[in-house]
């Protein structure tokens, strides 16, 4: 690659990221997949709070959480790419994905705490702010990451930044290991941007 | 038995949280005590409650869907609490801090 003009690079850069956010759109689910989703999770929240009731009373709830479902589809449903068929991916994720994330996140949380007892005592903190880089872009997917960031051990996210196609978290760390940002990102994040990455993007 | 411990494990854990706001040093190592403390301990005592309550299933699984909510409502809150404080002027006590650029 010889010597390119400038204007032809941010030219080039904005093709690249034009295609990038093309094949992102190309990706998302169809509107009556988005309606199913959401109207799933309203009518188990309504069962939830409400209870059961006689059969007038959930036909109500049906179509009242319907109705909501058509209006509000892409609110909770924006951010999730993917191909494959619906019941198939969302058995894989709620039998597998979503199973494992939680089992390793109760674990993570018991030893943060005993982790912030043992800090309690005997006070042996070295806390500093680090910036790392977030593989993931969309905001859900950039959210769950930031509060379980928050509830791993020693670790609490200050602010997230979106710059140049890229995000970045700012977290504070209550013992500084290194100050590299690719390393800290490693010891900080762990696993838990894989999982992330099978479902958001 | 298994609500004993985690009940037992829920005041434990409360108490030291708790302890952690007197004894850290400055806003956001508190909220380091008080986020994770206050999520475990009240997950716990709420799934103890869950095990050992003497009614129907519906109730048990309201108090899942409140533990799940506060593991989902606590870090935010924590998060918009530190970076307000930040946003406010309130200088962190750090060996380095890369949010307001450089080394204090």
């Amino acid at each position: 690659m010889g010597r390119v003009h400038f204007y032809l690079k941010e030219r080039i850069e904005d093709v690249k990221r034009r295609v990038l956010y093309e094949s992102y759109e190309a990706m998302k689910l169809p509107p009556w997949e988005r309606v199913a989703i959401t109207w799933v999770v309203l009518f188990t929240f309504w069962l939830l709070v409400a209870g059961w009731g006689d059969a007038v009373h959930l036909l109500i709830a049906a179509a009242v959480t319907l109705l909501i479902a058509v209006i509000m589809r892409d609110m909770l449903t924006e951010d999730i790419r993917g191909r494959g068929h619906l019941l198939v991916k969302s058995l894989h994720i709620f039998l597998f994905v979503v199973p494992q994330y939680l089992f390793i996140m109760a674990f993570r949380l018991i030893e943060s705490n005993l982790r912030v007892v043992r800090n309690v005592i005997l006070l042996d903190i070295t806390p500093g702010i680090v910036k790392i880089e977030a593989d993931l872009y969309s905001d859900t997917g950039l959210t769950i990451l930031a509060n379980s960031i928050t509830l791993t051990p020693g670790t609490l996210t200050l602010d997230v930044e979106k710059k140049l196609g890229k995000a970045y978290l700012y977290v504070h760390w209550i013992n500084v290991e290194t100050l590299d940002g690719e390393r800290a990102g490693r010891i900080i994040k762990g696993d838990l941007e894989e999982w992330l990455k099978k479902i958001f993007w | 038995m298994i609500e004993f411990v985690l009940l037992a494990f829920g005041l434990f854990i409360m108490l030291f949280g708790a302890l952690g706001l007197v004894r850290f040093p400055d806003v956001y190592t508190r909220l380091h005590a008080t986020s994770k403390c206050d999520t475990g301990g009240a997950m716990s005592i709420l799934l103890a409650l869950a095990v050992s309550v003497n009614a129907p299933l519906l109730i048990r699984l309201k108090f899942v869907l409140l533990a799940f909510l506060i593991a989902l409502i606590n870090p935010m809150l924590s998060h918009a609490i530190a970076r307000g404080a930040y946003k406010r002027g309130i200088k962190p006590k750090v060996v380095v801090d890369m949010y307001g650029g450089g080394n204090p």
